[in-house]
């Protein structure tokens, strides 16, 4: 919109902070390179490709978890979501696969949009709850051990395939980005996600379908999870417990590092796609480094504490 | 006079302000004396409230000295001029819902014993300062979040009396406060004055300036306009002085009263354990029906019922002659009969403060500003501007954030997203609260402009002048009931205090055999 324009400078300033970070952790990491192996391994297209390969596992949830968070909310349950659809995907496997990790996915942001608009629950303990719900279905369904059961060939092709060179999960995160960002800037939706986010009781008033715009929200989350879930376990041939776990908290920490307001109302997708980018060459270029995960968690830790601080300073 | 001989207590010489671009203040000067009221007056942004925020530590001025008893002063935090004893009375409530009242009071400084809260040292002395503002019945157990907003702002004014000051201010003060404790902080501040407190005083409301205030001065712009004391000019020389221009009359004229054929109409409304007892009225379309009463009555609920907002309502609600059968504002706002709100509190009710004017002004209008699945740019602009134009919105720029606005352009804000949905009924739950004079006669009369095209208006206010100015009929309420219905001659605020307090026109015949 023309008249928003004028402020463009100020509410896109995490995009361009947290992207000129990714240029930073890129140029540390090449220099380290050169120096200890004398090849620039960071900036190689495939080595680029692959990262963000990898990456588009936790951009597709980023997405999701993005129009959650702007509504005041937070999904939890994304870790178990997301090996749940895989590991019923797999397990049933054939033609239907897709579909059912897609629905598994829906029907979980179903129930916790339900729980967090109908029954008044707060979202961090309701989506916790489901959380420990379905990884105890899980860990009774397996028995506690990874299923047998592999990756169809679609999944396969999601996760691991790549279209004239270039990564097919890298295209599919494209599809969703471009779609959220339309539904977000361009659709009475996005924007009462926006208002629901900013105040409910004054969305309420303004006759906006509150709790319908909050249960759509966590579907779309829960669908979105479950997306990447499949492409994960195509990645990866098959489903494995744990799968997620290493999503939830990043997923957050991309969506706040991209300017989003953690308690809701504000926040561009644009952000968010550069903290996704943020969190996954932090972690490879602290991997090339060698580092050990103890320090790595720390630095990792510490880089999204001083990127919220520079932050804090413009408000 | 002689008092202008004696050292003024608070002293400001040649104080300015400046905010980016915009001078707040501009080269005020002032004195305040002890034992004296001191009204600020002055239209919103005339920059009262700057001063006030210079004065007690909020924000640091730029230039010019302010001096108390004699001793120059420069507060870097409200704490510490609370120290000093200067304490202020914020307009914005200050209180924590989810404490008790007693918490609240004594938030800053709470009565220690072996280094813990002694809580019943803070139950005492809250007792004895809500006893000291004559709101004895106020339990300070119970927690601030269930009283009402007339109560609250008590428990605020008590809160401000426990930090014991020698400059009490008052910003806006009495702007939530019902008639009855608007009587009782009017005895407070008139023992205050006795103890030799100075006390400065901003409220919009002017029969309470004239009542209270011992000497006045009048802002504009960020200048100091002029000061006097009571009585030497009437009052519309000062709206004249605070305004820059004459105004002729405060409130549009009424119709001739006519009967009209009822539009909306309620019968037997009840809700909720006698909140709301088995009203009935009506209202036709070109007709402002207000709702009168003390605070609390049940107003609010009744605007609330109508906007579909409230669950389990009986009785009956028919629009033009239909049932209307609307369970929350979506409906209402989608109904074949538009319906809009004007929320109490704009704040946090009628306003995303964080989110740009625009956001705003089309917040009830997404559906209307798209083309296809999309929001169109260009209906968004056209509605954004048509609205900005319509109520003369004052704004740098719509994509500025709607909490940059002074009050008065904020309700525009509100009332103009609702008109954009073009509704034929009209809810206002005290719509000009806090806010300016000039803006209240731009809503007065928009609401007249709305009313001739054929609207339908109800609204509650708690200004009994207001309701006589604006009103075709009053509803007046008392415990959830409708007590008297006046329009015409018999809609005199003698009838409508006397009906407020549920004393019938009995009382107030007697009351004026009496004074005659």
């Amino acid at each position: 919109m023309r008249i928003t324009v004028a402020k463009w400078n100020s509410a896109d300033r995490p995009v361009y902070i947290a992207s000129a970070f990714v240029v930073l952790i890129l140029a540390v990491g090449t220099i380290y390179t050169l120096v200890a192996q004398g090849t620039a391994t960071l900036l190689s297209p495939s080595y680029l490709m692959q990262q963000l390969q990898i990456g588009s596992f936790l951009g597709v949830v980023a997405a999701g978890m993005m129009i959650v968070i702007l509504i005041g909310h937070i999904d939890l349950s994304v870790p178990w979501t997301l090996t749940t659809a895989a590991m019923l995907a797999t397990a049933v496997g054939g033609p239907w696969a897709i579909l059912l990790g897609l629905s598994l996915g829906a029907v979980v942001g179903l129930v916790n949009g339900v729980g967090v608009a109908y029954l008044r629950l707060p979202s961090m303990i309701f989506t916790l709850a489901v959380n420990a719900v379905l990884q105890g279905s899980m860990v009774a369904m397996t028995g506690g051990t990874s299923p047998q059961s592999q990756a169809t060939e679609l999944m396969r092709f999601l996760g691991a395939g790549t279209l004239m060179g270039i990564p097919v999960a890298l295209l599919v995160w494209t599809l969703v980005s471009v779609c959220v960002s339309t539904v977000l800037t361009r659709t009475p939706f996005g924007r009462s996600l926006y208002i629901v986010g900013n105040s409910e009781a004054a969305a309420y008033l303004s006759g906006i379908p509150n709790k319908r715009v909050i249960v759509v929200s966590f579907i779309l989350c829960g669908l979105l999870t479950a997306l990447a879930g499949l492409m994960l376990a195509g990645y990866s041939a098959k489903a494995y417990q744990g799968m997620g776990d290493l999503y939830a908290l990043p997923a957050i920490a991309a969506v706040v590092i991209g300017g989003a307001n953690i308690l809701g109302g504000s926040g561009k997708y644009r952000g968010t796609v550069a903290g996704v980018l943020v969190v996954v060459f932090l972690n490879s270029v602290l991997s090339i480094m060698q580092m050990s995960e103890a320090i790595r968690q720390i630095v990792y830790g510490f880089v999204i504490l001083t990127m919220l601080l520079v932050y804090r300073r413009k408000a | 006079m002689a008092i202008e001989n004696r050292v003024p207590h608070l002293c400001l010489q040649g104080v300015t302000k400046r905010y980016g671009g915009i001078t707040a203040l501009n080269n005020v000067d002032l004195a305040v004396h002890k034992g004296r009221i001191h009204a600020l007056l002055g239209e919103n942004g005339a920059g009262k409230s700057t001063l006030i925020k210079v004065v007690s530590g909020v924000v640091p001025r730029d230039s010019g000295r302010i001096t108390l008893n004699d001793r120059e002063i420069a507060f870097s935090t409200p704490r510490a001029a609370n120290e000093a004893g200067v304490v202020c009375v914020f307009q914005e409530l200050s209180l924590m819902p989810h404490l008790s009242v007693a918490e609240n009071i004594s938030i800053a400084r709470p009565p220690r014993r072996y280094g813990l809260i002694d809580t019943k040292a803070q139950i005492r002395l809250a007792e004895s300062l809500l006893a000291r503002i004559g709101c004895a019945d106020i339990d300070p157990r119970s927690r601030v979040g269930e009283l009402s907003l007339s109560r609250r702002q008590m428990v605020e004014i008590a809160k401000a009396l426990g930090k014991e000051p020698e400059l009490l201010i008052l910003d806006e003060a009495t702007s939530a406060l019902t008639h009855r404790d608007v009587e009782l902080f009017f005895e407070v501040l008139h023992g205050l004055r006795a103890q030799n407190l100075s006390i400065l005083y901003v409220s919009h409301r002017m029969h309470e300036i004239e009542i209270l205030a011992d000497r006045l001065s009048v802002f504009r712009n960020g200048s100091h306009v002029a000061s006097f004391d009571r009585g030497e000019h009437d009052e519309a020389e000062i709206v004249e002085m605070m305004i820059g221009r004459e105004i002729t009359t405060q409130y549009p004229t009424k119709p001739a009263p006519k009967t009209v054929p009822p539009f909306l109409e309620v019968s037997g409304l009840s809700w909720g354990n006698g909140a709301l007892r088995d009203l009935s009225f009506t209202a036709g379309k070109g007709e402002i029906v207000g709702l009168g009463g003390l605070d609390g009555q049940g107003q609010t609920q009744l605007l609330l019922a109508l906007f579909g907002v409230l669950k389990g309502v009986t009785g009956s609600v028919r629009i033009g002659a239909q049932a209307a059968g609307i369970n929350s504002p979506q409906e209402a706002k989608n109904a074949r009969d538009r319906i809009a709100m004007i929320p109490e509190d704009r704040k946090t009710e009628g306003l995303m403060l964080a989110m740009s004017v625009a956001d705003n002004l089309i917040s009830t209008s997404l559906d209307r500003v798209c083309r296809g699945p999309f929001i169109s740019e260009e209906k968004a602009r056209d509605t954004v501007n048509e609205a900005i134009r319509r109520l003369r919105i004052k704004i740098g720029d719509p994509s500025d954030p709607a909490w940059t606005l002074s009050g008065g352009n904020q309700q525009k804000v509100v009332i103009a997203k609702w008109l954009m949905i073009e509704p034929e009924i009209i809810l206002l739950n005290d719509p000009t609260r806090g806010i300016d004079v000039g803006t209240k006669q731009e809503i007065y009369q928009l609401l007249r402009a709305l009313a001739d095209a054929g609207a339908t208006v109800v609204m509650y206010s708690s200004d009994y002048d207001e309701l006589i100015g604006c009103c075709d009929r009053v509803e007046v309420m008392y415990d959830g009931r409708i007590v008297a219905t006046l329009s015409g001659e018999s809609l005199t605020e003698q009838a409508l205090v006397s009906h407020a307090l549920n004393l019938g026109n009995g009382v107030a015949r007697s009351k004026e055999m009496e004074s005659t």
